[in-house]
């Protein structure tokens, strides 16, 4: 188990203290995988991926990353143990510039190494450097999940963890976006993320796990699923309007 | 018409609007209504007015005045002590009260009466231990400078003038060019980004206690050396200072400050042109008219 870098045990989690949306996950991420949760609308995948970054309370169960139990870290304390976490929607501070939002990312490390810590992100995402002063609010939708994913990659975290980075982009954005998480997985970076976009999504996963009703339905590498004729069906857009209930 | 009203403005405004900014702070971070912050003004005002005492009876030397000021250099040690004490006060208050409010995830309605309750208890402490009577940092006599135009105003009030002014430019610079400043910000717009963001938002609560209260106690020792010291000082500003927080746009420090300063100019406006009793009246009309026309305030964000 020493390439597993992130896992999660039993893992009860929910808003509410007697209203479980994650029911009982055992779930474990090899280093280096890039991995896909899919799943019906309501199955947990987003309670699950904030579970982990510690936006929604966790009742039972553990989280481990690289071997260390960071179940009860603080959320602001899980950057710097080296998780990181893209939420969906809001993810950038819209009423600051580009830079600020940078110069919040590099906040935790030591003064000296934040100038060049920020030019490095500026390197690895040149779009964001034409106009650093730019309000991140007054970005496009793909500059921002730029954005987004360069703050949470400033500290050179082992482990990405993405909640849908293609929603509401446009199809062309989604390409570029997919394409920049390759990359950074190429840098050796793991990453988790939620999709929707199934067929975008499978074309870069190593792996893809399906969640239904809080608990992992199944799991496998994107050509196995994809030659299981009914999660073919449900899940991977050949027959979009088929009740899950009806076909689980 | 005398032109006076306008430096009667400006220090009326000066101390609504520092009074302001902590308002501004507590609403856009802790989301709440501070109905408890003009205590802070009242409570920095004695603080620094024992403390002051206390230095003058030990060290009569220090309460001789310095140049042309009505104090001596036992106000501006007091005042140092006091705005600590007065932030510490306000973190104890946090601890003790909205804490375990914030713990429980409570209504905002909850904080709000919560903070009528300490309102209350702050300032009956205040009359307790120094009775209603009225109280001055110096017995002095100060003779207004002629500055050209019609207008006259005291040393100490020039003073004055130019502590808010360094205290408004300190707080910006602290809130655009600081770490705890940008979290500050981070916390404002999205706390739950800010966490994630590695921002420990309970530090960034505690900064906006302090500041704000520091600010408060500046605020209230102005209003104690240029008028007087009461208890119910800073809860009589309670009005004007949220309306100049609302006015300038909540979260907005050089916002809060330059709407305290047009309130203060328009009550001083309306005392010489209406009457005084209509003073109290122009924060209402201008809060009523800011809620009604603009309700994000002047650089407030929409939302």
């Amino acid at each position: 188990m020493t390439n597993t870098v992130l896992a999660t045990s039993l893992l009860v989690a929910g808003y509410e203290p007697d209203l479980p949306i994650v029911r009982g996950v055992d779930f474990a991420v090899t280093k280096g995988e890039i991995v896909i949760l899919l799943g019906p609308n309501g199955a947990g995948k987003s309670t699950f991926v904030k579970a982990i970054a510690g936006m929604v309370p966790v009742h039972s169960g553990t989280i481990h990353l690289a071997g260390r139990d960071i179940t009860r870290v603080a959320p602001h304390r899980k950057l710097a143990e080296g998780l990181a976490f893209v939420p969906q929607t809001e993810n950038v501070f819209a009423s600051m510039s580009i830079l600020e939002n940078l110069q919040i990312a590099v906040a935790l490390l030591p003064k000296a190494q934040r100038a060049a810590k920020i030019d490095a992100l500026f390197a690895r995402f040149p779009d964001l450097a034409i106009k650093p002063t730019r309000l991140a609010g007054a970005l496009s939708g793909g500059q921002r999940q730029m954005l987004a994913v360069a703050r949470a990659l400033a500290l050179d975290p082992p482990v990405l963890i993405l909640d849908e980075p293609s929603a509401g982009l446009s199809p062309k954005t989604v390409g570029e976006v997919f394409a920049m998480l390759k990359r950074i997985n190429g840098d050796g970076v793991t990453i988790i993320l939620v999709e929707q976009n199934v067929k975008a999504a499978m074309a870069i996963a190593d792996r893809a796990v399906i969640l239904a009703e809080g608990r992992i339905a199944h799991e496998g590498t994107p050509a196995e699923l994809a030659d299981d004729p009914l999660i073919g069906k449900i899940y991977l857009g050949t027959a979009r309007h088929v009740s899950s209930e009806a076909a689980l | 018409m005398n032109p006076q009203f306008l430096m009667d403005g400006l220090i009326a405004g000066a101390i609504i609007g520092l009074g302001a900014i902590g308002v501004t702070l507590t609403y856009s971070i802790l989301r709440f209504s501070n109905f408890a912050h003009g205590e802070l003004l009242s409570w920095g005002a004695y603080l620094a007015l024992g403390i002051s005492g206390a230095l003058g009876f030990l060290a009569a030397g220090l309460k001789q005045p310095i140049g042309p000021f009505s104090f001596g250099w036992s106000l501006p040690i007091a005042a140092v002590l006091a705005i600590i004490l007065t932030g510490l006060l306000a973190l104890a208050v946090d601890a003790a009260l909205f804490s375990s409010f914030r713990r429980r995830g409570s209504a905002i309605i909850i904080m709000v009466m919560a903070s009528f309750g300490a309102s209350l208890a702050l300032r009956s402490l205040l009359e307790f231990f120094f009775t209603s009577k009225p109280a001055y940092f110096t017995q002095a006599l100060q003779i207004a400078m002629k500055l050209g135009g019609g207008l006259r105003a005291t040393p100490d009030q020039l003073a004055m003038l130019v502590v808010a002014l360094v205290s408004v430019i300190a707080v910006h610079l602290v809130m655009t060019r600081t770490d705890i400043g940008r979290a500050m910000r981070a916390v404002s717009e999205n706390p739950s980004l800010a966490g994630i963001a590695g921002i420990d938002v309970r530090r960034v609560i505690r900064t906006v206690w302090f500041l704000g209260a520091a600010l408060a106690c500046i605020a209230g020792m102005m209003s104690g050396l240029i008028i007087q010291i009461r208890p119910y000082l800073g809860h009589d500003l309670l009005l004007p200072l949220f309306a100049a927080a609302i006015l300038g746009g909540i979260g907005s420090v050089p916002g809060a400050m330059i709407a305290g300063l047009i309130i203060g100019l328009c009550e001083a406006f309306t005392v010489q042109i209406i009457g005084a009793e209509w003073r109290s009246a122009v924060s209402f009309a201008i809060l009523i008219a800011v809620l009604l026309v603009r309700p994000r305030g002047l650089f407030g964000k929409a939302s």
